[in-house]
This record gives C-alpha cells, structure tokens and sequence, in this order.
C-alpha cells in the first residue's frame, strides 16, 4: 500500500514538474498548437466547407482531422524526453523517481498536452471546415480514447528516440508505424461519430482503440525500465 | 550420415523441393476458379513470402526478448538478421502482392487493408533499422532496439489481423471460419502445393538465418582477437 501511493506521488510530482516547467518555456505547447493551427488552415483555406463531394465528406474530413492532430502530436510530444538529454537532468530524475513513475508522469502530462490540442482544434476544424457532428457524445470518446493511446505510444517511442539520439529527428520514423492502426481506427471512429448520433456505431472502433491502448500500455510499463536505465 | 554431411546435403535438398513448388506451382497445380487466368499461381510463391516475414518478426521477437534476459550479444545479431531477412521478404510479397493485384484489380496499388498491412509492417522493420543505425553504442543500441522491436510486435496483430478483418478487402481468403470449423478454400492439389512452398520457404528462411548468424559468430570472434 505504502508502495503504491508512493508511486502515485511519484508520478504527479513529475507530473507537476511537467506543467510547471512547460508553462514557464511553454516550448511543446507553441510547437504543438502553432503546427496545428498552420495545417488546419492551410487545409481550410485549399478544401474549405464547399469544395468536397457530400457522400466524401464524413471520410475525408475525419481522416484530415486526425492527420492535423497525428503531425501536431509528433511535434512536440518527444519533447518531454528530449529535453532531459539536452539539459542533462535525465540522470538525476533516474535518481529521483522509479522508472515507472516517470513513464506514467511523462504520458499523463503529454495526454493533458494531446486534450488540450484537441479541445481546441476540433471544434475550430468543424467551424471552418462547416463538418456537423450528430454524435457529439461518440465523437468526444473517440478523442478521448485516440488521445489516451496516441500518447501511450509517442511517450514510449520519445524515451526511445531520447536514449537513440537525443533529437526529434527519429521520433515520426519511429512513431508512424505503431500508431497507424490506431489512425485508422480513430478516423473510423471519428467518420462513424459525423454521421450517426448513436453511440454503437463508434463501439467498434473504441474497441479496437482501448485494446490497442491497453496492449501498448503494458508493453510499454513492461519495457521502460529497460529503456530508461540502460 | 554425420551431421557435417547432413549440413551440406540439406541445401541441395532444399533447392531441389523449391525447384520442384515453382515447377508444380507453375504446371502442375489445378486452375482455381473465380480468377483472371493463371494469376492465381502467384499465391505458390505470394503467400509463403507474407508467412516468412511474419515468422521473421517473430524470430526477431524472440530473440529479443532473449537478448533483455541475457545480453549475449549473439542473441542482438539473431534478431537484427531476422530482421533483415523479414524486410528482403516483406518486400517480395509486397512486390509479388502488387502483380496479383494488377492482373486481378487493374491496379498495381489499392490501399487494401492487407496492401496497407504488409506497408506497416516493412516501415516497422524500417524504423528499427533507422533506430540501430542511430545509436553508436553497441550495448545501448541492442538494448533500445529490442525494446522497440519488442513494442512493435504487440501491435502486429492488430495489423495483420484484425484491420483487414474489420475493413472490407478484395483480398483473397484461403481460410474460411464458419462455425467454429476453420476449412481452406481451395482444391486438394492446390492446397498440397501451398503446403510444400510452405515449408520449403520457412525452410529457405531457415538456411538463410543460420547463415546470417554463423557470419555473426564469426565476425564477433574476429572483433574479440582484435581486441586481445
């Protein structure tokens, strides 16, 4: 019991440390928020809300929203690994928190990172692409279980790409394969939420999401250590 | 017979059964029908070619979880030439998967789920090149590359398995599953060819994999009396 509140201390600490230490540079977010909002409106501004077919319209516009968030998240989401190599605080926090406390603090701040995103850009995509969501509810999940599992993934991989290289250079080279699956069910989930305001159309494709969340999860506590110490 | 002269007849042996699945894959084999004349032939060379990469990955798996658990640098040699194995075949069903959709869809590339699959997978074995290649330290790079190869893998089912079986494909299935009976599709003569190519390309893999793995031996063996 001790063992495991000592854990969780561990991991909001760093946690903490993350949100303070990002709103002091706020690095991560301007490269995150400034890259998304660059695409979304050069997307808006060649597709716009009239140039797409109506039938084309749920596929293509789920699949542009979740390619904006996807590159978005790759710029900055490494960071949070990255910047301990280049400060060279990498082995202090190695001396200050277990492995696992660090994994779940770094991928609890890059999820807070990956919501803060979408709860800006989607609703700004939908206005000025003119996309009308009948399942808000569905819609929200999909973003929910897609940014859970998205930052499983890129946080894991940016300790990878920290310990390789120390740059971001790796990071999408590393990252695009193992989140494909998950891009191609979140813009299932997401064209499923566009056009039906029931929750079981976008059941399928939270599964697949949360099985693959959950898989990447454990894999990912399993190897840390490995990753972080050696 | 000793197992030196086992070693040099096996490969004879090997080019042989695989000079006789071209021949009766190519001549032998009965038509199968609902296909655009002879391109259903490719599946003798196509599907053993997919199965190779898949065991390649595994082999890979396997030998890098045994390299966390021991950190024999042999074990990080086995699963790097699994690897490059993996991806040489991966690309050859990739290319012998596009023939067969030009003969059969009128196009090279459809973005099939198993089209998109087998892509994956090779990017997959592209970035843990990319990965090893970035670190100089060879203890490290074992290390992280196993750890990546090790992650990768666990998302391998869900490209091989359950994308293409969610999304609609015009891929061919050779195996069907009605009622908890699993049966193959095809005619017995074609089935006794796929089998044979089967094991003759595992067999293949096999050959290839012990060769990688004797250079390996061999060129840490130099590199020790370097050192010495």
């Amino acid at each position: 019991m001790m063992r495991r509140s000592s854990l969780l201390a561990e991991s909001l600490a760093i946690v903490c440390k993350e949100l303070a230490s990002e709103l002091r540079q706020r690095v991560a977010l301007s490269a995150i928020g400034l890259f998304a909002i660059t695409t979304l409106i050069a997307v808006a501004y060649q597709i716009g809300p009239y140039s797409l077919a109506e039938n084309d319209r749920p596929f293509l516009l789920s699949a542009l929203l979740w390619i904006i968030l996807f590159f978005a998240s790759m710029a900055g989401l490494a960071r949070v690994f990255v910047k301990e190599e280049d400060a060279h605080t990498a082995k202090t926090l190695r001396l200050a928190a277990r492995p696992h406390a660090v994994l779940l603090g770094k991928l609890v701040f890059n999820l807070l990172l990956l919501l803060a995103l979408e709860v800006v850009v989607v609703p700004l995509y939908c206005g000025l692409m003119g996309l009308r969501i009948e399942g808000v509810l569905g819609l929200v999940l999909v973003m929910l279980a897609g940014g859970a599992t998205l930052s499983i993934s890129a946080t894991f991989v940016a300790a990878l790409i920290a310990r390789a290289s120390g740059s971001n250079t790796l990071f999408p080279i590393l990252a695009l394969p193992l989140l494909l699956p998950l891009l191609v069910a979140a813009i299932a989930g997401t064209r499923a939420a566009v056009g039906s305001p029931e929750l079981g159309a976008v059941l399928p494709a939270l599964r697949a999401i949360s099985s693959l969340g959950g898989v990447t999860m454990v894999t990912a506590l399993l190897l840390f250590p490995v990753v972080w110490r050696d | 017979m000793t197992k030196d002269a086992l070693k040099a007849v096996l490969p004879w042996v090997l080019g042989l059964w695989l000079a006789g699945v071209t021949v009766a894959g190519l001549l032998w084999a009965p038509a199968a029908a609902g296909f655009h004349g002879d391109s259903f032939r490719i599946v003798f060379f196509h599907v053993p070619q997919a199965w190779v990469a898949v065991l390649a990955f595994c082999v890979n798996l396997v030998a890098s979880i045994r390299y966390l658990r021991t950190r024999a640098p042999l074990d990080d040699a086995r699963a790097a030439a699994a690897a490059r194995l993996g991806m040489l075949f991966a690309i050859l069903a990739t290319v012998t998967g596009s023939i067969f959709a030009k003969l059969e869809w009128g196009m090279f590339w459809n973005w099939d789920p198993r089209e998109t699959s087998i892509v994956i997978l090779l990017l997959i074995y592209a970035a843990y090149f990319a990965l090893r290649q970035a670190v100089v330290d060879e203890e490290r790079r074992a290390s992280l590359a196993a750890a990546f190869a090790i992650f990768a893998f666990v998302t391998m089912p869900f490209l091989i398995f359950v994308i293409p079986r969610v999304y609609s494909s015009l891929h061919p299935n050779l195996v069907e599953a009605t009622q908890g009976a699993v049966r193959f599709k095809m005619d017995p003569g074609m089935r006794l060819v796929l089998f044979s190519a089967l094991a003759g390309f595992t067999g293949l893999f096999a050959w290839l994999y012990s060769f990688e793995v004797r250079l390996a031996r061999v060129l840490a063996a130099r590199h020790s009396r370097e050192e010495a």
